[in-house]
């Protein structure tokens, strides 16, 4: 029934977004990878082929050289993306909804359930991340669903810690006792009236978590946790350590994989910088503050006289 | 005027945004002479606070002074070098901040926070530092073992005399008291005010003192400057304030609020005449409890926040809860609303007690029958959602009016409230509106179910002074058009008075006195009602000190 | 006084509840498994494995015909006894006796590594948020990320790559070389530390970001509170202002951090180590993968979350003297 959508601070709040250097620089950077992850493997050769003499240097026919079993390094590094993203990406969205669902009950209803919720979230929070890991893959049979499953399991409690700290702070705001009084139900408050307050916490949760999951995922890979015989990014280290790559000095093996990796990771980390940017216009608020006055001049406590200004 | 030792010439600050620059302060001006107490008054967001902080030069970013000169002792302090202002900091000017809780670093013990100024700007050895924190204590009446305290083991009052003793370590000739009392309840801020007042007349240091209350500032200062939206309009002694003012807004400040004592105005009647209140009673609340868990499992601490409350309240009644902060009064509110359940007690409304039967549809009744109005309009609305959403949504979920009347519904609800024309406002977001406008908007949203009780929780102690009648001139309006009772509650007995049939006076949980409103303001019962009156009466001030003087001539 | 007691009694409750619910899913993953878990243990050992080594095995899990409870409370009593079963990998060494050196060897890695990236990374957010808009702080926040998004032991092997092979300004591997003697004596010490320097790096660069990002946040958020202004307006000196009043309150939500992404940084210093193939912890575990075996595997969850607990509460203590609101 509203017509004036455009007023709204979510509305306004994605436009900032999308106008922001760094969450602009950090989308190019991660849409990329992405479109080159789904388009790039119908140009390359096979990854799994043998094609070359194993470990050979970058060259003009493979631009990356080839691995210890012969396959050519960029046909390996554009389709390993293809599942270490899928997989990083979906992770990231089921830590944010398992993250939110118990965080958020945890922090609505408080008393007795938040006790037992946040002290379940509390036990995971210091419970060794990387050999609980190993423990849950060394018994489940290798997979891209156990490799979700098991950093789903070690991964939502960081979510679920920020998200209902939030939400006790929204809970006791007037505007939801508000709704409570006027008979909402309390699905309906937390859903209609609470989570657009937090898509901010939410949209850089879901950030956070796919660079984890990115992270870990490759680690377990690394470690041989994984189905060793799919192409991913942290098989492909795998294989480049198995085969000695260090001893053998073949660096091409393992330097674009983890620069993959790194790039990917960084332009998810410059998006929450610019989310973080969007939603304190403090800190843009300040950066003005500092281009009006003389060099060296900040923060001493002692507000700046610029007489000149107008 | 002969001596003067603060001077402020056209200043200008103004605070940088991500867009245009917002002017906070234009072209302010006044002096201070040597000696006086000089009271600024303006509501929020008028400048006030920024002018002191600009004296200081502690504004933090992102503002910046633009132009004007600030002359102590006819020395420009915005032309000091960076050392010169740290040097006559606390030197020249000192500050007592309105939250004192906040103004301390809460890891620091309080001892260390005094002898940091002294070590800075005096270089004292560490027993001359000793021997003045001893003093300083003395003055503010405060036992000096309580030196090696943290912030958060003090109480409130006690916080804001130690700010004060910070203050006076320096024995500076100007200290600056930003709403030094605002966080505090009333008898706890009249002793704070009799406190510095005895002090100024020992030590003779010249005072200048904000606040949004202005008959407050007319109790104790010599002069008086009001500020609206960044600028001075008014500057004059306060005997001629007090007689009317001058400028439009200064005489809208002076009539703004009710006195608590002395006769009844003619245009304050609540009731109007030909009103019948009800006689069988809507809501009945019998032996209301609730304790709050503190801390610890095995032997919980518990605060027992209201004790052994009951009263009833009649169709189309307003009745008052007054009491200061942690009198339990929000908490009543917030059990009558069934935000929070009681630990024992009942609430009788249409003969149901509804903490004991309750199937949904009953309880969805209730919901419908009691609505709530919260005190801070910024908060209890929701900013994602437009004014229609807030008002359409309680009808929907009862199912009150068919989809097709909705919108012209809404439309007559907002009028109501004096928000016209309606269909300009049902499409406004929260941050579109100003804090009046939003609290009338939330009121609508209240009276869209049609209930028959609304429980406003101090609906104006977060509105500006000048718009704190229209708020309570609707809610007096309401019951006359539409026979809602009414519960207000307030810290402010003055507008209890002004808008309630009876009035319930609570002091830690417990109600101490109860009775018709004038009555009860005429002849109190309860020396705690007597203290609460007292505080509130104009020239309040002027008796203390008068009674002070007798105790000590007389010994 | 009696206050911190009880602060440091609760604590020490919720580790131990954590450190049951840890020992409770290590029993049960296994049986939570479709299928047998002997079954599985034994389809996948088919062969390979002396019947003594696999009944040994059974027993660690205590995968014997009594029922689950009972099964339960043996595992229990058999931890809480020390005893972590018997290794595969190590047959048959005692899962303890493997465990107890290569744990010294990670609280020496790790926790030197993290004890510097903690606090450098405190030092450099205080100064970032302090002089806000300088370089340090426009320059470093996304330099640290860009190092911080890469793997912990992608880097590793880089920088094995470039100064170990190419440069060979530090050794290959190992935590000590073979022509000293391990005990407390001074040329040992000295290669334990010269061995530790690039692994101990690595980790640093890509844990510093972290650490000063974080700081510089609630540094930023300090940096507006009244007592701040406050204490500007005491004329305080501007060193004073930063470390004593903004820095010292800034700290106290990022001490709770840092004792809940112990368990965090932990992993990525296990993948470094193997790089490094430095005998610690994370060295057995890749063994224990490879060789499948399940004892080593749960000694080493067990250790590892014990550890964490420990660090934890080693935190808690500090927060007790920092902030003399959990006195009270």
């Amino acid at each position: 029934m509203s017509t004036r959508l455009n007023d709204s601070i979510l509305i306004r709040w994605l436009r900032g977004i999308l106008t922001n250097k760094k969450a602009l620089a950090g989308s190019f950077l991660v849409l990329s990878f992405i479109f080159i992850a789904f388009v790039g493997p119908f140009f390359t050769y096979d990854p799994n082929a043998f094609l070359d003499t194993p470990l050979s240097p970058p060259t003009f026919t493979h631009w990356f050289g080839t691995t210890g079993q012969g396959q050519d390094v960029l046909a390996q590094t554009i389709s390993g993306a293809r599942q270490t993203l899928l997989i990083g990406f979906c992770t990231g969205f089921f830590v944010v909804v398992i993250g939110a669902l118990i965080g958020g009950i945890s922090g609505y209803y408080g008393g007795r359930v938040d006790d037992i919720l946040s002290m379940v979230i509390n036990v995971f929070l210091v419970m060794p991340g990387l050999p609980l890991m190993v423990i849950l893959a060394s018994w489940l049979p290798p997979g891209p669903l156990t490799l979700m499953g098991v950093l789903v399991l070690t991964g939502w409690a960081w979510n679920a810690r920020v998200i209902r700290s939030q939400m006790m702070a929204l809970r006791g705001r007037d505007f939801v006792s508000a709704a409570i009084v006027s008979g909402e139900r309390n699905i309906r408050i937390i859903v209609i009236e609470i989570m657009p307050r937090m898509l901010s916490l939410l949209a850089s949760s879901f950030i956070g978590a796919s660079i984890y999951a990115i992270s870990a995922q490759v680690g377990l890979e690394f470690l041989g946790l994984g189905d060793v015989s799919t192409v991913t990014w942290g098989t492909n280290l795998y294989w480049a350590s198995n085969d000695l790559a260090l001893l053998t000095g073949s660096w091409w093996t393992f330097v674009p994989t983890g620069l993959s990796i790194a790039f990917v990771s960084f332009g998810l980390t410059m998006i929450n910088f610019g989310i973080d940017e969007v939603t304190n216009p403090r800190l843009i608020s300040e950066r003005n503050w500092r281009k009006l006055l003389p060099k060296g001049k900040m923060n001493d406590g002692i507000t700046p006289v610029v007489i000149n200004h107008d | 005027m002969t001596d003067i030792l603060l001077s402020i010439r056209n200043l200008d600050v103004e605070y940088i945004t991500p867009g245009d620059p917002v002017c906070a302060v234009k072209n302010v001006s006044f002096d201070i002479a040597r000696g006086e107490i000089f009271g600024l008054v303006g509501e929020s967001g008028s400048g006030k606070s920024t002018v002191v902080q600009a004296i200081l030069r502690t504004l933090p970013p992102p503002a910046i002074i633009t132009g004007g000169e600030i002359l102590l002792n006819g020395k420009d302090i915005l032309s000091m070098s960076d050392r010169e202002v740290k040097k006559f900091r606390w030197q020249e000017i000192s500050i007592v901040m309105q939250s004192a809780m906040n103004a301390l670093n809460p890891v620091i013990p309080i001892r260390k926070q005094i002898s940091d100024v002294l070590y800075t700007h005096k270089g004292y050895s560490r027993e001359k530092a000793h021997q003045r924190i001893k003093e300083l204590f003395d003055l503010v009446d405060i036992h000096y073992d309580r030196m090696d305290s943290y912030p958060h083991e003090l109480s409130g009052g006690m916080r804001q005399r130690i700010v004060l003793a910070i203050a006076l370590a320096l024995m500076p000739p100007l200290i600056i008291m930003d709403e030094p009392t605002t966080a505090l309840d009333v008898i706890v801020e009249r002793e704070i005010l009799f406190k510095v007042l005895e002090l100024r007349k020992e030590l003779g240091f010249t005072i200048l003192f904000i606040t949004h209350d202005l008959n407050l500032l007319l109790e104790f200062t010599d002069r008086v400057g009001v500020m609206l939206k960044g600028e001075l309009v008014e500057s004059d002694e306060a005997v001629r304030i007090n007689s009317g003012g001058q400028h439009p807004y200064t005489k809208k400040l002076i009539g703004a609020l009710p006195s608590a004592t002395g006769p009844r105005r003619k245009d304050l009647l609540p009731r109007p005449e030909q009103f019948k209140i009800g006689e069988k009673p809507l809501i009945e609340i019998h032996n209301l409890n609730k304790k709050f868990h503190l801390s610890g499992f095995i032997r919980p601490k518990m605060l027992h926040a209201v004790k052994d409350v009951s009263f009833n309240i009649y169709p189309g009644e307003i009745v008052s809860l007054v009491g200061e902060s942690g009198s339990g009064k929000s908490t009543i509110a917030r059990l009558i609303a069934r935000l929070i359940p009681p630990t024992s007690g009942t609430i009788i409304l249409d003969g149901i007690d509804i903490f004991k039967s309750e199937p949904r549809s009953a309880s969805l009744n209730y919901r419908r029958k009691v609505q709530m109005v919260f005190q801070d309009p910024f908060g209890s609305l929701n900013s994602v959602h437009t004014v229609f959403h807030h008002l359409a949504r309680p009808i929907i979920r009862h199912r009150l009016i068919p989809q097709a009347e909705l919108y012209k519904y809404i439309i007559d609800m907002l009028e109501t409230v004096g928000l016209s024309p309606g269909s300009l406002f049902a499409d406004k977001f929260p941050h579109e509106m100003s804090g009046g406008e939003r609290q009338r908007v939330a009121i609508a949203r209240a009276l869209s179910l049609q209930p028959e009780l609304i429980v406003a929780d101090e609906p104006t102690s977060m509105l500006d002074v000048s718009i704190r009648m229209h708020i309570l001139q609707i809610l007096a309006n309401l019951r006359g058009e539409k026979n809602v009772a009414v519960l207000f509650i307030t810290h402010d007995l003055a507008s209890a008075r002004y808008l309630a049939d009876r009035i319930i006076v609570l002091k830690n949980g417990s109600q101490v006195e109860h009775g018709n409103s004038e009555e009860l303001i005429q002849s109190p019962q309860h020396t705690y009602t007597k203290q609460l009156i007292a505080a509130a009466s104009p020239g309040w001030l002027k008796k203390n000190l008068l009674k002070t003087n007798e105790n000590r001539d007389s010994k | 006084m009696s206050k911190s007691i009880n602060y440091l009694l609760r604590r020490l409750g919720f580790y131990a509840i954590a450190a049951w619910a840890a020992l409770t899913l290590n029993f049960f993953i296994p049986r939570m498994m479709p299928g047998d878990p002997a079954a599985i243990i034994f389809a996948r050992f088919r062969g390979k494995l002396k019947p003594e080594a696999m009944n040994a095995l059974r027993e660690t899990f205590g995968l014997t015909d009594e029922p689950l409870l009972g099964q339960y409370f043996t595992y229990l009593k058999n931890l809480l006894t020390g005893n972590l079963g018997i290794s595969i990998a190590y047959f048959p060494q005692p899962v303890t006796d493997i465990i107890s050196t290569a744990l010294l060897w990670t609280i020496f890695l790790a926790g030197i590594s993290l004890i510097i990236s903690f606090s450098i990374g405190t030092l450099l957010g205080t100064l970032a948020a302090w002089k806000r808009g300088s370089k340090l702080d426009s320059i470093l926040p996304p330099a640290l990320a860009f190092f911080g998004a890469f793997p912990y032991f992608w880097l590793a092997m880089v920088a094995l790559f470039v100064f170990g092979f190419g440069l060979g300004w530090f050794p290959l591997r190992h935590a000590y070389g073979e022509h000293v003697t391990p005990g407390l004596n001074f040329p040992f010490i000295i290669d334990a530390i010269y061995h530790a320097i690039l692994p101990a790096s690595t980790m640093i660069l890509v844990s510093l970001g972290g650490w000063m990002l974080s700081m510089r946040n609630t540094m930023i958020t300090t940096l507006g509170a009244d007592y701040i202004t406050f204490a500007h307006a005491k004329g305080l000196p501007s060193r004073m202002i930063m470390l004593k009043f903004a820095a010292r309150n800034a700290i106290l939500p990022n001490f709770t951090g840092f004792g809940m992404a112990i368990g965090f940084v932990l992993s990525g210093a296990l993948l470094t180590e193997i790089i490094f193939s430095y005998p610690g912890q994370g060295y057995l575990l890749l063994e224990a993968v490879r060789a499948q075996d399940f004892p080593l595997m749960q000694g080493l969850f067990m250790t590892i979350t014990l550890a964490v607990l420990g660090a934890n509460w080693l935190v808690d203590i500090a927060i007790l003297f920092l902030d003399p609101r959990t006195r009270r």
